[in-house]
C-alpha cells in the first residue's frame, strides 16, 4: 500500500555539478552552457526554480505561459528523437517534470499546496479532517438536515422543503468558500512581501502555518459542498 | 535507413501519407487500385495466405468466415470487455482467450495487434512500391480517447509489421496539424473526430511564438466505440426486424447474408448524405425482394440517439478546457461520419459557427501524421504539438480506492511519484495495481497493469521503495522503482492487464520478420523481372526489324551482350542486379532506339500529303 496520499510534487534528480558530456561547470537550468547538451534534473529543484521563478505565489499567468511554451519548445522529446538514448531520457525526464510543473503552478490553489508540502509544512492526506470551531454549530445544522433528507428519502416522503433548505446550506458554505480563497489570497500576498522584504524565518514560517490553517478549512467546507450536492442530486 | 511516412490505422479505412519535400504539403499514397483508402479488412484465403483491403472486403460477401473487419474496436480489450461487440460485430473469437483476444480467421487465431499489423504491411508496402525504397519507420495514428492498453497495442501492431513506430499521434490532433499547415490558423479550435467506430473530441489552442507554432491540447473526450458502424447497426436492427416481419426470414448474423445487406445499407448511407431519399434492396431468394425507400428525414431520426452521443463528451472537454462554446474560434471536422448534414449541423449549432470541412475528412488525420513524421524525421521543428493523456492514472489504495497520481488532460510526458512500504512485519512484496480512469473506486476504472515490489524482510513501514509512473509523448505508461535505502534501481515486472508481454511479441515478432523483410524484395524483383521481360522483347523486335544501315554489326553484338547478361540476373533474385543490367541494356540500345524514332517518325510522315501539315 501506498505510505502516503499522492506525491506528486516533489522534485527529483542527480546531484549535477559539471556536464555529462563536456565536463565543464553547468551554469544553465536546462542545458550546459558551453556544449548545449540537455543536462540531468539537479536534486532538490523545485517548480518555482524550474522556471526560474522566486517561491512567490503570485504568478502572472501569461508570464508562465511564456515561459511554459519556450521551454517546451527546447525540452520536449521531439528535438531528441535522433539523440542517443540517455539524451531521449533526459529529455523524457525533463519535459515530463516541466508539464508537472506549469500544471502545478498553473492554479493558485495548486501552487500553495505546492510551496507548503515542498517546504515540509504541509502533507497532504496527513491533516485530519477535523470541523474549523467557528463552523461546528452549522455543520452540526446541516448534518441533521441531511440524516433527515435521506430518511425521507427512503421512506418515500416529500423532499422539496429539505432540499430547499440544504441548497441555502450549501449556498452558505459556497460563499464561506470564496472568503477562504480571498483570504488565502491575501496570506499569499503577504508572503510574498515578506520574501521581497527578507523577512525572518519566524514570520515566514508563522505566515506558512496560518496558510496550512486556512488550507485545511478551504478544504473541509469543499468536501462538506460536495457531499450536499451529491445528496441532493442523489434526492 | 528506410523512407518515413504517416499512418492513419482506421476502423473502417487505413492510410498512408508523406511529407512531399517538393511541395512542402502532406500527400497521401495511393494503393494499386488508385485510391489511397485501403479498406481495414483481412481475409485468408485456402492457401493460409492472408488478403488485406479491397480484395479482402469483396470477400465479406463471399468468404464472411474467413474474413475480418473493424478490428480496431478490439485493439487492448480482454474477452469479458467485448462481449457488447460481440452481438454485432461477427467476430470469431478463440475460445483459447484470455486476457488477450484472439480471433479466429481460417485455420488460424491471431491477436488484434497482429491482424492490424497485416493492414500495416500492405500500407507499408504501398509507399515501397511508390518510392521504390523500404519504408521503416512511421508515425501512426490513435483515438485520443484510446486508453493505455490500447494505444500500446497499437505500437505492437507497428512492431509486428516491421515499423519504428516514431510516435503515436492522436487523431484530432493529427488533424489540428493539418489544418494548420493549410490554413495558419490562431486561437481555439475544437476537433470533432466522428470516424468508423471511435469518436474524439479535442480543444486545442494554438500559440504562435517566435520558435514557430505550437498546438498545445487542453482537453480531449470521447467514445472509443462510437461511430459509423453504430449507424451502420442502427439502419441493420430496422432492416432485420422489418425483413423478419415482411418475409419471416432470420438472418444469420455471421453469415454472408448479412454481409450484403450490410453493403446496401452503407450504400444507402452514403447516398443520403447528399439525397433526400435512397432505396434500400436486398433478394431474398424464392421469398423475393425486400425493397425499403428511406428519406433522410427518417434516417435522422433514427441516427439521432447516435449523434446526440457525441455532445456529451464535446461538453465535458470544453469545460475541462474551461471554455464555453462561443470562446471556440474554429470548429473543424474529421472522420467519414461527418458527411452526414445532422452530424455537421449539431456540431455547427452547438459550436454556434459553420465547422471547417475544406480537407477530405477520410485524409486528414493520415496527412496529419506525416507532417508530425517529417517533424521528427527532418529534425527541423517548425511546429510542436502538446498533447494531453485523455484519463486520469491512478493506483489502487486500501479498500478499492483510487488515489488519482496523474490527472486527465495533462500534458504529457506528465509524470507521478509514490513512495511505498510495507504493512506488515517481514513482508517481503507489495502489490501495486495501476488503474486509468475518472471513478472513485478501482473496480469501476480500467486495469492496466499489476507488479509487485519485492523487499528484504524487515519490520513493517521501515521499507522505502519510490516507483515512478511516466506517461510518455505516446501516451504509454512507462514504470521505474529505486529502493531508497540501498540506493538500487528495482526491476519492475510490470504485467500488463490486457496486452501482449515482451516474450510474446518476441515470439510474434519471429514468426512475422521472415515475410515482413521478404515483402519488400521481392516485390522489387518481381518489378525488376516485369520491366526486364518487356524491354528484352522490345529490343528482340527492334534488333529483327533493324537492317546493317540501322545497327552497325559492333553495335548488335554490344546490345545481344547485354541482353545475355540481363536474362542471366534475372534468373537469380537480386533485383539491384537486375536493374543494373536493365539500365545497362538501356545505355547499349540508346543509339538504336534513336534511330528508330526518328525512323518510325518519317514512316508516319511518308502517306501524308502535305496539306495535311
Amino acid at each position: 500500500m501506498p505510505l502516503s496520499q499522492p506525491q506528486t510534487k516533489r522534485a527529483e534528480g542527480v546531484p549535477v555539478t559539471s556536464c555529462w558530456n563536456c565536463k565543464g561547470a553547468v551554469s544553465g537550468t536546462h542545458f550546459c552552457g558551453a556544449c548545449g547538451k540537455i543536462q540531468p534534473l539537479p536534486a532538490g529543484m523545485d517548480y518555482f526554480a524550474f522556471f526560474g521563478l522566486p517561491r512567490k505565489l503570485t504568478i502572472e499567468p501569461a508570464a508562465l505561459d511564456g515561459q511554459f511554451h519556450m521551454l517546451s519548445w527546447k525540452l520536449h522529446p521531439d528535438n531528441f528523437v535522433r539523440a542517443s538514448e540517455f539524451e531521449r531520457n533526459l529529455s523524457l525526464q525533463r519535459s515530463s517534470e516541466l508539464n508537472d510543473a506549469y500544471r502545478t503552478l498553473r492554479e493558485p490553489l495548486s501552487r500553495v499546496e505546492y510551496l507548503l508540502e515542498f517546504l515540509n509544512v504541509r502533507k497532504e492526506g496527513t491533516t485530519k479532517q477535523q470541523a474549523p470551531p467557528e463552523l461546528l454549530e452549522e455543520v452540526f445544522e446541516l448534518n441533521e438536515w441531511l440524516d433527515e433528507l435521506r430518511e425521507t428519502r427512503t421512506s418515500g416522503g416529500e423532499v422539496a422543503l429539505l432540499r430547499g433548505r440544504l441548497d441555502a446550506a450549501a449556498g452558505n458554505f459556497q460563499a464561506k468558500l470564496t472568503e477562504v480563497d480571498a483570504e488565502l489570497a491575501a496570506l499569499g500576498a503577504q508572503w510574498d512581501a515578506a520574501l521581497d522584504s527578507g523577512a525572518d524565518e519566524a514570520k515566514r514560517t508563522a505566515l506558512l502555518t496560518r496558510m496550512s490553517e486556512v488550507l485545511n478549512r478551504r478544504s473541509y467546507i469543499r468536501n462538506l459542498v460536495d457531499g450536499v450536492q451529491q445528496e441532493i442530486a442523489a434526492a | 535507413m528506410g523512407r518515413v511516412v504517416g499512418i492513419d490505422l482506421g476502423t473502417t479505412y487505413s492510410l498512408v501519407a508523406y511529407m512531399d519535400a517538393q511541395t512542402g504539403a502532406p500527400k497521401t499514397i495511393p494503393g494499386p487500385y488508385g485510391s489511397s483508402l485501403l479498406p481495414s479488412v483481412v481475409s485468408v484465403d485456402a492457401k493460409g495466405k492472408i488478403i488485406v483491403g479491397e480484395d479482402a472486403r469483396d470477400r465479406l460477401l463471399t468468404e464472411p468466415e474467413l474474413t475480418i473487419y473493424s478490428v480496431k474496436r478490439l485493439m487492448g480489450r480482454g474477452v469479458a470487455d467485448i462481449q457488447d461487440e460481440l452481438r454485432i460485430f461477427p467476430f470469431r473469437i478463440d475460445a483459447k482467450s484470455d486476457s488477450v483476444i484472439r480471433v479466429n480467421l481460417g485455420e488460424k487465431s491471431f491477436t488484434p495487434p497482429e491482424i492490424s499489423a497485416f493492414i500495416l504491411r500492405e500500407l507499408k508496402s504501398w509507399a515501397e512500391a511508390y518510392f521504390k525504397e523500404p519504408v521503416d519507420r512511421a508515425v501512426i495514428t490513435v483515438p485520443a480517447y484510446f486508453n493505455d492498453a490500447q494505444r500500446q497495442a497499437t505500437k505492437d501492431a507497428g512492431r509486428l509489421a516491421g515499423l519504428e513506430v516514431l510516435r503515436l499521434v492522436n487523431e484530432p490532433t493529427a488533424a489540428a496539424l493539418a489544418y494548420g499547415l493549410h490554413k495558419q490558423k490562431r486561437g481555439h479550435v475544437a476537433v470533432y473526430d466522428f470516424g468508423g467506430g471511435t469518436f474524439d473530441i479535442s480543444i486545442l489552442k494554438l500559440i504562435s511564438t517566435t520558435e514557430g507554432d505550437i498546438y498545445q491540447v487542453l482537453a480531449t473526450n470521447g467514445d472509443t466505440h462510437l461511430g459509423g458502424d453504430d449507424i451502420d447497426n442502427a439502419l441493420m436492427d430496422l432492416a432485420r426486424r422489418e425483413i423478419q416481419a415482411k418475409f419471416g426470414v432470420e438472418l444469420d448474423s455471421r453469415g454472408e447474408d448479412v454481409q450484403t445487406l450490410r453493403k446496401s445499407l452503407i450504400r444507402a448511407k452514403h447516398e443520403l448524405s447528399s439525397a433526400q431519399k435512397t432505396l434500400i434492396e436486398y433478394p431474398l431468394g424464392a421469398k423475393g425482394m425486400y425493397i425499403r425507400e428511406i428519406k433522410r428525414a427518417e434516417f435522422e431520426n433514427l441516427i439521432r440517439p447516435i449523434v446526440a452521443r457525441t455532445m456529451t463528451p464535446a461538453k465535458l472537454a470544453l469545460a475541462d478546457a474551461k471554455l464555453t462554446p462561443a470562446q471556440i474560434d474554429e470548429a473543424v471536422l474529421v472522420g467519414g461520419s461527418t458527411r452526414i448534414p445532422l452530424v455537421q449541423k449539431t456540431v455547427g449549432e452547438f459550436f454556434e459557427r459553420t465547422p471547417h470541412r475544406e480537407l477530405d475528412p477520410d485524409e486528414v488525420v493520415a496527412l496529419g501524421a506525416a507532417v508530425q513524421a517529417d517533424i521528427l524525421e527532418s529534425g527541423v521543428k517548425t511546429m510542436l504539438l502538446l498533447d494531453v493523456t485523455p484519463l486520469s492514472l491512478g493506483i489502487e489504495t486500501m479498500g478499492g480506492v483510487i488515489a488519482k497520481i496523474i490527472p486527465r488532460n495533462s500534458t504529457i510526458p506528465a509524470s507521478a511519484q509514490e513512495m511505498f512500504t510495507t504493512g506488515v512485519d517481514n513482508q517481503t512484496a507489495i502489490d501495486v495495481h495501476i488503474l486509468q480512469g475518472e471513478r472513485e473506486l478501482a473496480k469501476d476504472c480500467r486495469s492496466l497493469a499489476r507488479f509487485q515490489l519485492k523487499t528484504p524482510p524487515a519490520p513493517a513501514g521501515l521499507a522505502r521503495i519510490e516507483v515512478k509512473f511516466l506517461i510518455d509523448a505516446n501516451g504509454i505508461l512507462q514504470v521505474a522503482a529505486k529502493d531508497l535505502r540501498t540506493d538500487e534501481k528495482h526491476v519492475v515486472e510490470v504485467q500488463p492487464s490486457y496486452g501482449l508481454n515482451d516474450t510474446e511479441i518476441e515470439r510474434m515478432l519471429e514468426e512475422s520478420i521472415d515475410f515482413a523483410e521478404q515483402d519488400f524484395a521481392e516485390r522489387q524483383v518481381i518489378e525488376a523481372r516485369t520491366e526486364a521481360d518487356s524491354i528484352l522483347a522490345a529490343t528482340d523486335k527492334a534488333l529483327k526489324n533493324a537492317g546493317s544501315s540501322v545497327v552497325t554489326a559492333e553495335e548488335r553484338v554490344a546490345i545481344e551482350k547485354s541482353e545475355a547478361e540481363l536474362r542471366t540476373a534475372m534468373k537469380g533474385s537480386d533485383y539491384k542486379a537486375m536493374r543494373e543490367k536493365i539500365d545497362a541494356l538501356n545505355a547499349a540500345t540508346e543509339h538504336l532506339a534513336e534511330v528508330l524514332m526518328n525512323g518510325a517518325l518519317s514512316t508516319a510522315l511518308k502517306g501524308k500529303s502535305l496539306d495535311e501539315f
